[in-house]
């Protein structure tokens, strides 16, 4: 009978159902974080299907389908407000903390060019001005985008003015 | 509306089973009525007021379909 348990013929399946177990274990989080916000968008009559793209270090949420335009919402208002109550939620236990990022397909990275070629175009201006600009109030993540795209640019400096959600950059010509 | 908001709230706070939310019609404006425990009320409202902004974000969504208007009221 023992013998019979490790043949050959079971072994592939063994390995599958503890590979299995192995990663819902590891997942629990993500996954948690995955049915809170299938539960949320299922209440908003938001059609879309909720993925785990990633689950490392940041758990990257997914959301995708015909409604995907309404996950993210004007200026990608939705999306941060769901990204925001998700991390209060999940993350109320201060172990285990990690970062939850949703997203609607290449919405971020999309996003993220776009910041990067503001910031290129508006240092360009600074410098041919020569004068400060301010952007609009951004995010502290946009922000960070901002100032790491500039860091290497030649002939200007970036600081962040204001508090809270009023917060902006300013890029300042001439003093690199 | 009301079960975004119950969804939400019960998630945010220590204390779910306390957490009510009624709605009322105010002419045509829906009003919907958060209460929680005393020291949950941090846990709705957030820093700055950021938790209760993106729960009204989440809200106006919602409505923004129907061209229904609801506001989140979170009573103290």
């Amino acid at each position: 009978m023992d013998d019979a348990k490790t043949s050959s013929g079971e072994g592939p399946l063994l390995d599958a159902v503890s590979k299995n177990e192995d990663s819902q274990d590891f997942d629990a989080k993500a996954d948690d974080a995955a049915d809170l916000l299938e539960d949320i968008l299922d209440i908003m009559d938001i059609d879309v299907e909720v993925e785990i793209r990633a689950d490392g270090e940041q758990i990257e949420l997914d959301a995708q389908g015909p409604d995907a335009g309404r996950v993210i919402g004007k200026k990608g208002q939705t999306l941060e407000a769901l990204q925001f109550l998700l991390n209060k939620i999940i993350n109320r236990s201060p172990d285990d903390r990690r970062y939850i990022i949703v997203d609607s397909g290449d919405y971020r990275e999309r996003h993220e060019r776009g910041l990067v070629s503001l910031a290129k175009r508006e240092a360009k201006r600074a410098m041919d001005e020569g004068k400060t600009v301010t952007l609009h109030p951004m995010s502290p993540r946009d922000r960070r985008v901002i100032h790491l795209s500039l860091a290497k640019f030649e002939g200007v400096t970036t600081l962040s003015q204001g508090h809270g959600a009023k917060r902006r950059i300013q890029i300042i010509p001439g003093s690199d | 509306m009301r079960e975004l908001v119950t969804l939400l709230a019960r998630s945010l706070v220590d204390n779910p089973d306390e957490v009510e939310v009624g709605i009322a019609d105010d002419d045509g404006l829906t009003v919907i009525e958060l209460s929680v425990a005393q020291g949950d009320l941090g846990k709705v409202i957030g820093k700055e007021g950021r938790t209760a902004r993106a729960m009204r974000t989440l809200i106006s969504a919602m409505c923004a379909r129907g061209s229904k208007r609801a506001v989140l009221d979170i009573l103290e």
